[in-house]
């Protein structure tokens, strides 16, 4: 088995923040000198290439292509390194190694995906080569939010399961949910990480709260942030404002995934 | 004049077919299935011998007898969540994930989607 690692970085609910979480995560790992994979399997509703500067037109093969048997794996591999380094945040990408396997944004083929459906043996076989032919120390893999198909197998492939919840009840619920599923299919490090807590209040106490409700480790407890809804998913903003308090807590949880042995 | 790789492509496609495992069903496996199963998600495809060395080195609880390992294996390819190419010592094992159905919606709201997708430029 390659000695990679696979991280699923999962909500419960729409608009945690998964996405961007889940960028800016890669990057960091990738500035620490890892060499990093990140795919978008939320087929239905991608977006996190947009956190690395791609649109309609530098996109090439995607996804998509592979899962319709139009391409090999490798082939969607997109260098951001080389490619996607047109904004502050990024151009510190530079020479690094970390590459983007997006899903494709046309109406078409969404709507031809969600329609047929695909063969889930490929996407997982997608998974395990991207590991080995790059070498790559980490594969990071962006959900898509609630429990599907793609979701759950990401989730049972893991090593390393990261689940984005906000201080809020409807978020609670859910994520007790999928903490319960993640542990019958014997994930072996599950971590959470509250985002967009409120800053009035005492997030040494959110986290305590967090924890002792769901017997998990918290790794990290980020601001609500209107700097970084002002980004606008333009650049990644821990990497264009790392002094930022929101950019040092999620250091923070790249620090307990470099740790994960 | 198709080769044995085309031949065993073929079979395993066959077999595919039949149905396979959901993560859901993974959940719901005894703990040795389930580790025998998380293994062969992470190697696709193993062989009999590569299966035993691999549970040869589950911890002490979860290691299971010869005979064990067997029963395990004829279970999870009796139910299409493994494919068995091959015999005993000699056979590979590969995972069979179930594929993903399509949508259910009526085919006229597709036709009609589909339709109104053509006339945007690519």
């Amino acid at each position: 088995m390659s000695s990679g690692k696979i991280i699923s970085i999962h909500s419960f609910r729409g608009g945690t923040g998964k996405s961007n979480t889940a960028a800016n995560l890669a990057a960091l790992v990738a500035l620490a000198g890892k060499r990093v994979g990140v795919v978008d399997t939320d087929i239905q509703s991608p977006g996190i290439h947009v956190l690395f500067g791609l649109d309609e037109n530098k996109m090439g093969k995607t996804l998509n292509d592979f899962l319709h048997g139009k391409c090999a794996i490798s082939e969607v591999a997109f260098n951001i390194g080389e490619k996607a380094i047109d904004a502050e945040g990024r151009a510190k990408l530079a020479g690094k190694n970390l590459w983007l396997f997006p899903c494709s944004i046309r109406g078409r083929e969404i709507s031809q995906i969600i329609r047929e459906g695909y063969d889930v043996n490929r996407l997982n076989e997608g998974f395990q080569t991207i590991l080995k032919e790059l070498n790559l120390d980490y594969l990071f893999i962006d959900t898509h939010p609630g429990l599907n198909e793609e979701t759950l197998l990401s989730i049972a492939i893991s090593d390393v399961l990261i689940i984005i919840l906000r201080p809020d009840n409807q978020d609670l619920q859910g994520t007790a949910v999928t903490v319960d599923i993640a542990r019958s299919l014997d994930v072996p490090n599950l971590i959470l990480m509250v985002n967009k807590a409120v800053p009035k209040y005492d997030f040494n106490n959110i986290k305590k709260q967090i924890e002792d409700t769901f017997k998990a480790s918290v790794a990290g407890v980020l601001p609500l942030s209107f700097d970084l809804a002002d980004n606008a998913s333009k650049d990644l903003f821990s990497l264009r404002y790392p002094d930022h308090d929101w950019s040092k807590a999620l250091r923070g949880v790249a620090d307990v995934i470099l740790a994960v042995k | 004049m198709p080769g044995v790789f085309d031949r065993l492509q073929k079979q395993i496609e066959d077999k595919q077919s039949e149905g396979g495992i959901t993560a859901l069903d993974l959940a719901d496996l005894p703990p040795a299935l389930r580790k025998i199963m998380r293994l062969m998600l992470r190697e696709i495809q193993l062989g009999y011998s590569e299966i035993t060395n691999a549970v040869a080195s589950f911890p002490d609880s979860e290691r299971l007898a010869h005979k064990e390992l067997d029963d395990a294996l004829d279970t999870l390819t009796g139910q299409a969540w493994l494919i068995r190419l091959g015999e005993r010592e000699r056979a590979i094992y590969k995972v069979n994930l179930r594929r993903k159905s399509g949508s259910t919606l009526a085919s006229g709201v597709w036709n009609t989607l589909d339709a109104k997708l053509k006339d945007k430029p690519e």
